[in-house]
């Protein structure tokens, strides 16, 4: 049986506990471009390890609590 | 819209002006003749050169024109004068190439080689199929413009659609 991964991110939340931090601010601080940002919080794109430890680090916080995984199984989410 | 997107839709235009330019030249009555076949060479690689002119020169332009636009949006929403830091920073932040930006290009590169590859199939089949041998050359370089068209559209697509 094949199980699907999900990889969701929480940087439109994160970002608003980071005193309303902007995508710019954070582009900036991650070293990535404000589109990424963008398409990262829309869920358009996952990053890779280095990209994802960037922005873990930009926050300040563990790369866990930026990123979770759900696994999807018939259809199901676990 | 994104800003890369931007700058393929600036990129695919100045691709498809130099079709448009090569159809004119082609079909013009001062054209050389379809034997000659090291004149119709000699055209295509001027062609290139000037369509490697035109890519850098809209490039340029494109910068220009962004530039000013951001300064303008961002004057007309918050106040902010022309030259301002804010300004700068977007500017600074949208042209930022991460790996994102490299996955896209390279696989958008991927649909402008399909292109080629294609254009290179029909090149051999015009000459099999018994017709003048210049046509095999408009293929080739007809087939190699629509595949940077190819490459921006492709380009646009995962930008917008978002890759995996």
């Amino acid at each position: 049986m094949t199980r699907k991964l999900i990889i969701k991110n929480n940087i439109r939340r994160l970002r608003f506990f980071a005193n309303e931090m902007t995508q710019l601010e954070l582009s900036e601080k991650a070293g990535i471009s404000r589109q990424t940002v963008v398409a990262l919080e829309a869920g358009k794109y996952t990053p890779s390890l280095e990209m994802a430890f960037r922005i873990a680090d930009a926050f300040g916080v563990s790369l866990e609590q930026v990123f979770e995984r759900v696994t999807e199984e018939n259809g199901s989410r676990q | 819209m994104s800003y890369i997107s931007k700058r393929n839709i600036a990129s695919m235009v100045a691709g498809i002006a130099l079709i448009v330019a090569y159809i004119i030249y082609a079909t013009d009555a001062n054209a050389p003749a379809a034997e000659n076949l090291r004149a119709w060479a000699a055209a295509i690689l001027v062609f290139i050169v000037i369509g490697i002119g035109i890519q850098i020169l809209v490039q340029i332009m494109f910068h220009i024109a962004l530039a000013i636009g951001i300064a303008v949006k961002k004057e007309l929403k918050e106040g902010c004068k022309q030259g301002d830091e804010s300004v700068e920073r977007i500017i600074k932040s949208e042209m930022v190439e991460d790996e994102r930006i490299k996955i896209i290009e390279l696989k958008a590169s991927r649909a402008g080689y399909w292109f080629m590859g294609l254009g290179v199939a029909a090149a051999f089949m015009v000459i099999a199929s018994g017709a003048e041998t210049v046509a095999a050359l408009h293929v080739l370089f007809g087939m190699s413009a629509l595949a940077s068209v190819a490459e921006g559209v492709a380009g646009i697509i995962y930008h917008e659609r978002g890759v995996k």
